[in-house]
């Protein structure tokens, strides 16, 4: 494993000295190693809150603290010390970032005593960044699935990060700028001129590293309590609490995530998950085709519901019953709420044919425009007279069809269809359709299994003159022929 | 087989949780699984899946297994690792815990927990890019053309730069299938064999999907189709993916002659597969505008009448059908220009006054027409059919 390479504290025992003593040619410095270390990682921006603590002895008097960061990704106007224990009687009298030593800054920090004391140091940094991901495997006969939720954390930051404490945050924050560019540096890299046996060796190391139990917990792993750790280890539980808009899920225990490497961790499982398979034409979602969707929610009575679901990319597979898995699609899951719906669109299914015919075009109770003037008289009226100078200026436009559906699967299948339709119209049919809004008509169909259906719909479309309104008038009644 | 370059190496280091990291190291062991069984799922349209079942061992405790790959267009977010449920008499639980990428290095490693010391099957499931399949279909039509035997064939090509000496292969459609399949190597397997299927020759002129054979004589092209239709015997059961056909006849000596080759669609269960196989020149078709003629009714608004007429000669020696197909929207253009609206019409007394229901819509109207053989002396009777139609409420 790589030293911690980059972040030095140094306590800067040129002591007694102000700041202006720093300038000479010999110091002499420690540096107090870390404690422990927290990881808040946002997914909605590329930020993580790194909070440490250290122990530093301090003398009675002012003390020169140098805190420096080479190489990595640090905000330095975010960079922040506090006292922890005690947390009276040390103050930081002033934060100094000298001009000569870029990614550096001294703190001098008065004491009122000589004692030990544990800081904290926070920071925002960018190049460390978490993603959720989901697995979603529908049984054979498609009634429940499966679903496996994974958050992967990536560190680019240039910085190892050891047995860190490691929380993320689902929700969208504001930033005003971005911490990339406040730090303005390139991102380290993990050299690339190792030899391949060399560069696996190393892997594995860092790999069993990452696999390692915390520290305090393998230290305490001997002798008789051998057995005990050697139980079958569980995946780390990952605990999820609101927030105020956000979530925060927290990994249990502490992880190692080395720069260069991602870990993914899984967040949930729940099988048995129901759902139900629904087919939709819905143009301005899905495209001009028919979509088989997989329809679940995120509720207890569905074995979901304990945590909201964050953006991810979604892999949907279905179990063969022979043990293997047939592909289905994947899909970019956008957040899911509590108690909201989860749909999973498959795309087409070839096994469902979706036709509509155009069967008939008629148009009547045409409108004339007398010599372009604002007098209009409709053809067959009493008087109405073969004027010469006059134009058609509206009319009505019939016309049928019929969506024709033929199923060839071996279940009965649910059909839900929406047409949208701008201007004045009737739609006229027998399909007990309903507006979903006031130019869009959505009627449902079940059909059998190898079965077809026949829907037929008369579209009256108001045009010209005849155009009053904007919006789908629905009737009831049988379709002209 | 060349392992380190072309196996996807699947290491596993077995390492006890209760020692610490460092001593584990030393007495570290691993162990390459080799495949047990590999399943390739073709029957997504555009995606191989391949399954790989490996017997790891396990100790008891925490598990490297490492997965690692090269030169091959694996699809590493879709990785999935599926610990198989084990036999009964030899229980053993395992976990995923976690998995963790290598930077700069196609490999993953997942930490897997066990209960016990065993073996575990395991199963994974990944995308791999560069295999690829396509079907094709062979007929052999029997000498009278009134049945055919269509063979559908599977075609898999690998360039997936790995080589499978044994995987169970499943298209979505037909029988499962085990073969090998070599680097860079194209297997192809005969999937169905579907026995005398009646099939339809037919005769069609549409001026709109066809055109003209020669468009100052008012000829139209007359192009031969043959018709299968999905359903009856073996077929019907699945739908047809979509693939070229190569169409043959028994010549009735023996042997068999190349007829024609068209791109069959999809075709789903009860639809037709329609195969062009070539012009039929024994059918001359003439089709003229015979009569055009408008009628005001208000203003601006009027009626148009309009007559097709067809004369046809059937010069072969066997009656045949003709469908003769028109698009009411075309003809509309054609008289008057494009106004944008479909046509309104209706259907004159000329000859041909009863479309095929199942074959016209608002647009589209297709006739049949049968047409006899030539006439004992050689000579083809003309037979002249009309088609009258009245566009109406043009403006």
């Amino acid at each position: 494993m790589t030293p911690n390479r980059i972040f030095h504290l140094f306590c800067l025992f040129a002591l007694l000295a102000p700041l202006a003593a720093m300038a000479r040619n010999v110091d002499l410095a420690t540096v107090p190693s870390r404690g422990t270390v927290q990881l808040t990682i946002y997914n909605s921006e590329d930020l993580t809150l790194v909070r440490e603590t250290r122990v530093v002895t301090f003398k009675q008097g002012v003390n020169p603290l140098q805190f420096s960061w080479a190489n990595t990704l640090i905000d330095p106007t975010s960079v922040e010390l506090k006292f922890r224990q005690p947390n009276v009687g040390l103050d930081v009298l002033d934060t100094t970032f000298p001009h000569d030593k870029p990614q550096t800054l001294y703190w001098n920090v008065q004491s009122d005593a000589n004692r030990e004391a544990v800081i904290e140091i926070s920071y925002f940094t960018s190049g460390i960044s978490w993603e959720a991901d989901y697995l979603a495997i529908a049984d054979p006969e498609e009634k429940a699935l499966r679903l496996e939720s994974f958050v992967r954390v990536r560190n680019q930051s240039g910085e190892d990060y050891e047995n860190a404490q490691v929380r993320l945050v689902v929700g969208t924050i504001n930033l005003v700028e971005k911490i990339a560019e406040l730090a303005k540096l390139p991102v380290g890299r993990v050299k690339e001129d190792l030899g391949k046996e060399e560069y696996r060796e190393m892997r594995q190391k860092a790999a069993r590293k990452m696999m390692a139990p915390p520290a305090p917990a393998s230290i305490v792993m001997a002798g008789a309590a051998y057995d005990m750790a050697a139980e079958m280890e569980v995946p780390k539980e990952i605990i999820k609490e609101g927030l105020s808009e956000y979530f925060i899920y927290t990994i249990e225990g502490t992880e190692t995530v080395p720069n260069g490497w991602a870990k993914r961790l899984r967040s949930f499982e729940a099988a048995g998950v129901p759902m139900t398979v629904q087919y939709r034409y819905r143009p301005r979602e899905y495209g001009e085709q028919l979509v088989r969707l997989y329809l679940l929610r995120n509720d207890t009575a569905s074995k979901l519901g304990t945590t909201p679901l964050p953006d991810g990319t979604l892999r949907v597979f279905r179990a063969n019953g022979r043990e293997g898995l047939s592909y289905l699609t994947t899909q970019n899951l956008k957040y899911v709420p509590i108690g909201d719906k989860i749909e999973l669109n498959l795309g087409p299914d070839p096994a469902v044919v979706f036709e509509l015919l155009k069967q008939k075009v008629r148009r009547d109770n045409l409108w004339f425009q007398i010599k372009g003037g604002n007098l209009y008289r409709k053809l067959g009226e009493d008087g109405m007279k073969l004027e010469l100078d006059s134009q058609v200026a509206g009319w009505d436009e019939r016309t049928v069809f019929r969506q024709r559906i033929r199923n060839y699967t071996s279940k009965p299948v649910s059909v839900e269809i929406r047409r949208e339709y701008p201007g004045d119209i009737v739609f006229r049919s027998k399909l007990d359709p309903a507006l979903h809004d006031f130019q869009t008509v959505q009627f449902k169909t079940d059909i059998p299994a190898m079965g077809k259906a026949e829907l037929d719909y008369e579209i009256v479309a108001r045009q010209g003159y005849n155009q009053k309104q904007n919006r789908v008038e629905l009737q009831t009644g049988d379709v002209a022929r | 087989m060349n392992r380190t370059r072309w196996l996807y190496p699947l290491g596993v280091l077995l390492l006890c949780g209760a020692v610490p990291p460092d001593a584990l190291a030393r007495i570290k062991l691993t162990t390459l699984p080799v495949r047990e069984r590999v399943e390739i799922q073709l029957d997504h349209p555009e995606i191989a899946l391949v399954e790989e079942e490996r017997i790891v061992p396990l100790v008891k405790g925490v598990n490297q297994v490492d997965f690692s790959w090269a030169n091959t267009r694996i699809d590493p977010d879709t990785l999935v690792l599926r610990i198989l449920p084990p036999p009964a008499d030899q229980p053993l639980d395992a976990k995923v815990l976690s998995v963790s990428y290598p930077p700069n290095e196609t490999a993953l490693v997942w930490a897997v927990s066990a209960s016990a010391s065993g073996a575990a099957r395991v199963r994974i499931s990944y995308v791999l890019g560069g295999l690829s399949k396509d079907f094709h279909y062979r007929a052999v039509a029997d000498h009278d053309e009134k049945t055919l035997n269509l063979v559908q064939f599977l075609r898999v090509n690998n360039n997936a730069n790995e080589a499978y000496d044994a995987a169970d292969f499943w298209a979505g459609v037909g029988e499962r299938f085990s073969k090998p399949l070599g680097l860079s190597e194209t297997k192809e397997v005969q999937l169905n064999r579907f026995a005398s299927v009646p099939v339809r020759k037919i005769y069609t002129c549409d001026p709109t999907e066809f055109g003209y054979l020669d468009r100052a004589q008012d000829k139209l092209n007359v192009p031969m189709h043959y018709v299968i239709k999905n359903t009856g015997g073996a077929l019907g059961k699945e739908p047809l993916p979509e693939g070229k056909a190569r169409i043959f006849q028994d010549d009735g000596k023996g042997s068999s002659a190349f007829l024609g080759e068209d791109r069959g669609k999809f075709t789903a269960p009860d639809d037709e597969l329609k195969l062009y196989l070539g012009l039929a020149r024994d059918i001359a078709v003439r089709r003229t505008v015979d009569r055009s003629e408008r009628q005001r009714i208000a203003g601006n608004l009027y009626r148009y009448d309009v007559t097709l007429k067809y004369e046809i000669e059937n010069f072969k020696d066997v009656p045949a059908t003709l469908d003769i197909a028109e698009s009411v929207r075309q003809i509309r253009d054609a008289v008057r220009g494009d106004s944008g609206r479909d046509p309104e019409w209706q259907l004159g007394d000329g000859s041909l006054r009863n479309p095929d229901p199942e074959k016209s819509d608002a647009d589209k109207l297709l006739f049949h027409v049968d047409l006899p053989a030539r006439a004992a002396d050689g000579q083809a009777k003309k037979q002249v059919h009309t088609l009258r139609l009245t566009l109406n409420n043009e403006w």
